[in-house]
């Protein structure tokens, strides 16, 4: 993006002047996880940084950062949205659009290599109280200055553990719109923000659950 | 089942050393590059510093709706002229969002400019302006504003993703400008899908810095500034 420069890569380097990246970083997140029996009991507890961002995290900060629109006489989206989310250029059946989403966390009990562009969990544990699902609770979402606290909770229904392996933060973008035949309709999409594994497995025994929690902190 | 017993049983029950394990991890970095330029497009200096601010207008804009569902509160954001939106989504046809690109009612959101300025405050978070914003023009102390541009994807390498964005700026006048600090200024208009008409909340400072040092602008002379956003840096 920067345009070429008129002197030497060795020029450069001299003419960097200061350099302060060794300051604290500008974000920081890390993911918390207890684990109680049946009786209530905290038999597990976590806190590890989260690692690994992907570029849907990237894209979606975008909007807050540059709008949706790639000009103020513009009627087609940033290519960040169209490229990296796919969200369409032009909503052409809606009269009146807007764009609004919800986090959520999804646990999985596989392992993969992380990608910026990886789009789902390896393994992910489904929401029920057939062997090897987790009844999911409703999301809670805090914050405070400048930082998010993402809150889930998984309880265990079955009879047997559950492990879990790796948690993404997830996102579901919603598109509302006024159609041509002047009905109101939403459009979704789904995407991973982040994926990290834990560093050694959770078990969640049976008739136990687990609360998982993702706090990004962008440090002011 | 009932969570009756809280982080009290913690020493009882888990090893002191699974509290915390690891160091926190910058997963995501921000960082700001001046390039500035002699009247002979010659480069005569570089700048590089990490971004660290964030403002409360980006905050408000990037939770999720779960919050806005949950708290059941509006967020109050704050234009650059100190004037205040209630920016308050929903899942409905009469919720106010962020205006989408559609085939009528365009109300456009969208990046007005990466802004310069020749103050500083100590309160990044809460600015909602520069505190002495460099007018564009070519006036006395007044730089010549480019159009900016912005990464027309994320630029995927490894486990790093990144996106740019990027404004220069002309000093036509006859002395020096300095430089001391920096923002992202966007225009943030709201609609419901079933409106034709929107709520304009007007130029917002999303993201706002003061530099480490100051720029010196030469006569004649540019500054590029360039934001890049990156994760897994």
């Amino acid at each position: 993006m920067v345009a070429p420069d008129a002197v030497s890569e060795d020029d450069i380097d001299k003419l960097i002047i200061p350099d302060n990246l060794p300051d604290e970083p500008t974000f920081k997140a890390y993911i918390e996880a207890k684990v109680y029996d049946k009786e209530g009991y905290i038999i597990d507890y976590r806190r590890q940084p989260m690692k690994s961002l992907t570029q849907y995290f990237l894209a979606l900060m975008s909007i807050p950062l540059i709008g949706t629109y790639s000009g103020g006489s513009s009627s087609s989206s940033t290519g960040l949205l169209t490229n990296v989310l796919s969200l369409p250029s032009n909503l052409s059946e809606g009269n009146g659009a807007n764009i609004i989403w919800t986090w959520s966390i999804q646990l999985g009990s596989g392992t993969q290599t992380f990608s910026p562009t990886l789009t789902s969990l390896a393994a992910p544990i489904l929401n029920g109280t057939s062997s090897g699902q987790l009844v999911y609770s409703t999301m809670a979402v805090s914050y405070t200055g400048s930082s998010v606290f993402v809150l889930s909770a998984a309880s265990n229904n079955t009879s047997g553990t559950v492990n879990v392996t790796e948690i993404g933060l997830t996102c579901t973008v919603y598109i509302q719109y006024w159609s041509s035949s002047s009905t109101y309709s939403t459009t979704s999409y789904s995407y991973l923000l982040s994926y990290d594994t834990f560093s050694t497995t959770i078990s969640i025994p049976a008739g136990g659950m687990a609360t998982f929690q993702i706090v990004i902190s962008f440090t002011g | 089942m009932m969570v009756g017993k809280g982080i009290s049983d913690i020493s009882v029950k888990v090893p002191e050393d699974v509290h915390d394990i690891g160091k926190h991890i910058p997963t995501l970095g921000v960082y700001l590059t001046a390039i500035v330029r002699d009247s002979q497009g010659r480069v005569i200096h570089i700048h590089r510093q990490r971004s660290h601010s964030p403002t409360a207008n980006f905050m408000g804009l990037f939770l999720p709706l779960n919050w806005y569902i949950t708290t059941g509160q509006a967020f109050s954001l704050t234009n650059t002229s100190n004037s205040t939106c209630s920016y308050n989504p929903g899942l409905n046809q009469n919720a106010y969002c962020i205006v989408y690109p559609s085939n009528a009612y365009n109300f456009q959101t969208y990046l007005v400019m990466i802004q310069v300025g020749s103050g500083t405050q100590s309160n990044p978070f809460n600015a909602y302006s520069l505190a002495s914003p460099i007018a564009n023009g070519s006036g006395t102390g007044q730089l010549v504003y480019g159009t900016p541009s912005v990464s027309n994807t994320a630029t995927v390498s490894g486990s790093s993703a990144y996106f740019v964005i990027e404004q220069t700026f002309s000093n036509q006048t006859s002395s020096t400008i300095n430089i001391t600090e920096v923002g992202i200024i966007t225009n943030v208009q709201t609609s419901c899908t079933n409106c034709n008409s929107s709520t304009s909340c007007g130029n917002l400072l999303v993201w706002y810095d003061v530099l480490s040092s100051a720029i010196s602008v030469p006569a004649g002379g540019s500054l590029t500034i360039a934001y890049t956003f990156t994760v897994n840096p």
